[in-house]
Parts: C-alpha cells; sequence; structure tokens
C-alpha cells in the first residue's frame, strides 16, 4: 500500500482538542471519526492539517463487519466518501458487530471466532471493500467476554481474514493489554499468529481496572503495561504508523505531549 | 484572582479590575481567561470549552469555580462567560465592590434631562424680569442632575483604574477584552483564540444616550473590544461619561448589567 509506510506518530483528532492537535509538536498523522465529519464540509481544522501536509485517516464505528445484518452500504459509501475528501491512502473499521436485530449496542461487540462468523465476515469485508476506492484495515477490539464454541485464537482468526480477504490489520495494543487482563489472551502469541507485514498502523489507548475488569476507555492515561505490549509488537516488525487515541476527559496539551513521546520512544527504540 | 493589583492604596483582583472596567461580562472573561492560562480549560475551534481533566481542581476564585464546572460538561463560549455572569457567586463580587464603595447603584438617565436643563436655564433668564423665578432656578437645576442619572463605577472605582495596568494576558482581558487589542495584536491571539470564537461574545448594540452610565453609545461590546482601548485603561475618556467603564451598563451585553 503506497504512501503509508512511514505515518510516524500519531493522534486522533477529535474536535474538542482540534487547537490542541494543531499546536502539538510532533503530531505526523491523524485519524477521524469518519461518522463525526460530513463529506464536503470537513472541520476547519481537518482543512487546515492537511494544508499542512499532514495525513488524516478516516477511522469508522458504525459498519459492523461482524454482523449478520446486511452490511449497509449507505455507511461504507459515506466511509469511502470522507477518505476521498481528506485523500487518504486507506480506511479501517473494526472486526466486530454494533447492530443486530434492528438494535445498536453502542459498543464494539466481539466476534464469535468460529468458521461460520468468519465466513459472515469475509463476505461483509469483501463487500465493503468493493465499494471502498482505498484500501481497508480492520481492527482488533477490547472484549469483554469471549463467545463459547471459538475455534480459532484471535490471532488466528485475523489472521484467516488477511488470508481470505486482503485486507490490512490495525493492532490496537491497548485491546490487547485489555483482553490479556480481561479474558487471559496472550499478546504475544497474537502477535505470533498475525501477519505482521499486513500491518497497517497501531493504536495505543488508556484504560483503567474498575470492580476488577480493566476498560480501554480511552479517558485515562496511557499504562507503561501498554507501551510494553507496544514495545513487544515494535520489536518484531517497524510500524508504519502509531497512533494515541483519546476520546474523552482529555489531559493537558502537555500530558498528551508526553505520551506522544513517550509512544515515538518506544518506536524509535527499535529503529536503531 | 491571584494577583492582587495595586492602585493608590486599593487593592484590585483581576476579576474586579475586569468588572470595573466593564462590568460582569469582563469579569466573567477574566475567569475564564485565567483557567485558559493555568490550562485548566481548552476551547476548540467552533467555540466549545471543556475542562482539562474532569476535575474542579485548579480554580482559585469562586467566579474561576463557576466557569470551570460550566466547562466540564462542554459548553459554548459565550455560554460559559454568559452563565459566569449572571451567576450568584458574580452578584456576590458585585456586592462586594459595593461594599467597598467602588460601585454604586447606578442611575438611569433620563432622556428629558436635558429639557429640565434648559429649563433651569431659562428660569435663571427669566429671574431677571422677575425675581420670584431665581427660586426655581435650584429646584430645576436639581431635577436636572437627578435625572441626568450617575454612572454605576464611582470615582474612587475609577481612580483605582487609572493606575491599573495589564501586566499579562490575563490582565489584558480584564482590560481590553478577549476582542481587544494590544498594540494593534488582538488580546485573543494571546490565547491562540481564532477571532470566529471570541466573536461568539455578543456585541452590545450601538444605543442612543440614555444615562450616564451608558456613556455616549459608543457602541461597546460587551467583550470589551470598544472598551479595549488604551483611552479606557487610563480611566480618562471612561471617567468623562463617553466610554465604557462604567461597569454594569458596559457588561450588560455579557452580564445583563450587574450595576443593577
Amino acid at each position: 500500500m503506497a504512501g503509508i509506510t512511514d505515518l510516524g506518530v500519531g493522534i486522533g483528532w477529535r474536535s474538542e482538542i482540534d487547537l490542541t492537535v494543531e499546536r502539538l509538536p510532533g503530531v505526523d498523522f491523524v485519524e477521524v471519526v469518519a461518522e463525526n465529519l460530513h463529506i464536503g464540509r470537513l472541520p476547519e481544522s481537518v482543512t487546515l492539517l492537511l494544508e499542512r501536509g499532514v495525513p488524516v485517516l478516516p477511522h469508522a464505528v458504525s459498519l459492523s463487519l461482524g454482523g449478520a445484518d446486511e452490511v449497509d452500504l449507505n455507511r461504507v459509501e459515506h466511509l469511502g466518501g470522507i477518505a476521498e475528501a481528506v485523500g487518504a491512502p486507506m480506511v479501517s473499521d473494526h472486526v466486530c458487530f454494533v447492530r443486530a436485530g434492528g438494535l445498536d449496542s453502542g459498543h464494539l461487540m466481539p466476534v464469535p471466532r468460529t468458521k461460520d462468523a468468519l465466513d459472515v465476515l469475509v463476505a461483509n469485508v469483501e463487500l465493503a471493500q468493493r465499494n471502498l476506492p482505498v484500501p481497508l484495515a480492520l481492527e482488533n477490539v477490547a472484549a469483554l467476554l469471549e463467545w463459547p464454541g471459538g475455534e480459532l485464537t484471535e490471532g488466528q482468526f485475523l489472521a484467516e481474514l488477511v488470508e481470505r480477504t486482503d485486507c490490512w490489520l490495525l493492532v490496537d495494543v491497548a485491546n490487547l493489554y485489555a483482553n490479556a487482563r480481561n479474558i487471559g489472551t496472550d499478546p504475544e502469541r497474537f502477535l505470533d499468529e498475525i501477519p505482521l507485514e499486513r500491518l497497517a498502523y497501531v493504536h495505543v489507548a488508556g484504560g483503567v481496572e474498575h470492580g476488577g475488569v480493566y476498560h480501554d476507555t480511552h479517558a485515562h492515561a496511557v499504562l507503561p503495561e501498554v507501551l510494553g505490549v507496544l514495545d513487544e509488537l515494535c520489536s518484531r516488525v517497524k510500524p508504519p504508523g502509531v497512533l494515541l487515541e483519546r476520546d474523552d476527559n482529555y489531559p493537558s496539551d502537555t500530558e498528551i505531549a508526553t505520551e506522544l513521546a513517550a509512544i515515538r520512544a518506544v518506536v524509535d527504540k527499535h529503529r536503531g | 484572582m491571584v494577583t492582587p493589583m495595586t492602585s493608590q492604596g486599593t487593592q484590585l483582583t483581576v476579576e474586579q479590575v475586569g468588572y470595573l472596567t466593564a462590568g460582569p461580562g469582563r469579569a466573567a472573561e477574566t475567569a475564564l481567561a485565567r483557567l485558559l492560562d493555568a490550562g485548566l480549560v481548552r476551547v476548540s475551534r467552533e467555540g466549545l470549552v471543556s475542562a482539562v481533566h474532569l476535575s474542579n481542581c485548579g480554580a482559585i476564585t469562586p467566579l474561576e469555580a463557576r466557569t470551570l464546572s460550566r466547562a466540564r460538561t462542554g459548553a459554548r463560549f459565550d455560554q460559559v462567560v454568559r452563565s459566569t455572569a449572571f451567576s450568584t457567586e458574580m452578584k456576590a463580587l458585585h456586592q462586594d465592590l459595593l461594599d467597598r464603595r467602588l460601585l454604586q447603584r447606578p442611575r438611569h438617565r433620563n432622556p428629558a434631562w436635558g429639557f429640565s436643563l434648559t429649563l433651569a436655564i431659562a428660569l435663571f433668564l427669566l429671574g431677571f424680569v422677575a425675581a420670584e423665578f431665581f427660586l426655581a432656578v435650584p429646584i430645576a437645576l436639581l431635577f436636572a442632575l437627578w435625572q441626568r442619572g450617575r454612572r454605576a463605577v464611582t470615582r474612587q472605582g475609577r481612580q483605582a483604574l487609572l493606575h491599573v495596568s495589564a501586566t499579562d494576558r490575563v490582565h489584558n482581558v480584564a482590560v481590553y477584552g478577549f476582542c481587544g487589542k494590544v498594540n494593534r495584536r488582538p488580546v485573543a491571539d494571546e490565547f491562540g483564540l481564532p477571532q470566529s470564537v471570541v466573536k461568539m461574545l455578543p456585541l452590545k448594540k450601538h444605543r442612543k444616550r440614555q444615562s450616564s452610565s451608558d456613556g455616549g453609545g459608543s457602541g461597546c461590546s460587551s467583550c470589551g473590544s470598544g472598551c479595549g482601548t488604551s483611552s479606557c485603561s487610563s480611566g480618562s475618556s471612561c471617567s468623562s461619561g463617553s466610554g465604557c467603564s462604567s461597569g454594569s451598563s458596559c457588561g450588560g451585553g455579557c452580564g445583563g448589567g450587574g450595576g443593577d
């Protein structure tokens, strides 16, 4: 995939922190939530970043590609439209479903890791790819539960998804950490099993433990353990990009800059 | 506010300077400016003010606490200023200024005050024809003076402002407002705020001369652009009644006239 071989370190653009994102030193690229933008009426801040040559990558949360419902092509079209509007080399969504039976979960729900569920996911991904102007990357989600009857590990599931659809992977190391904490998955095994050569970029985010459960809130500081998973990933492959996600309880500009610097330090450590 | 400002023995906080300069709206702007300066709130391009972290920590004055509390849920720039300007905390600040005799209850100018003055002059001239008219002159003069109204800021308040100088960007907001300029540079620039954000603050409409506290209908904006001239900060033009430092009236755009 040409054009995203070296994205660098980035941050999720959110309207609440738009001026912060514009001013932060060392923001090499940003990601926007596609559902929050309107084609033809991009926020001034996003336009400004584009004018500066900062790559803007659309990230979707509502395609529900893991769901049994038919993919809503209007949502796919919107995602593609945003990609064209910002000149993005790729778009992304999650390996999850967010609606079923006409109800929206309001949450990224994990997909059962069965062959049948994979068939559904593959069909949906292929349909989306046919209707997108740019390549699609898919992200592993944080899960608080595992569906019974799983036939594949998460790594195997994603590896097969990549093999059958030729999609790219967006690896969220915070989600890997959350799953390790909550459902006992092994991040290292995950990294062993996925095709790292298909890594598009990486997400890093903060979270907090509450009631014995780790919540991937995107509203708390990034834990050192999450950076540890990033470190593990970087020891295996040079990620094209690493992006900090923060969605609420925004800290000061200084704290955000410090988190970006910490991420960059991990990435640079392996660049030797 | 953190930094007391001394002027001829009268200590003014920066919020008080804001209030005396242009009313409760300006004091509210000043509280917001201090929070921005301390990195406790941030403003987006669309004018959304949000708290940095969701705690109320860091607010020093009641006005700041009120402003920060409003920002916790996220609100538009102008709504945050307006909310603080109309708050009970602002009333307390106003009362304090009244107690210190830096402010007084303003009296609106009666449009007929000129007529009363003319009548007094006419009676005076008629006094040369019939001396008994002289007796009515003081009554007419007093009536004219009463109708002329009075500004919200007392002479003592104006004196206190005379030696106030803007020493940092928070003081700049107090004296000139977010919409004002210092050395031709917009105060908003000092906070990295786009003009589109600070222009959310309502502009006071040009008004006809209504009272001394309203001044001369100079079209002072509540956020201070009209007041943000050096002549205002020096107090000279304001004390003449044509400027905007009459406090409550000028702040009315944001704060509804706290002098009342």
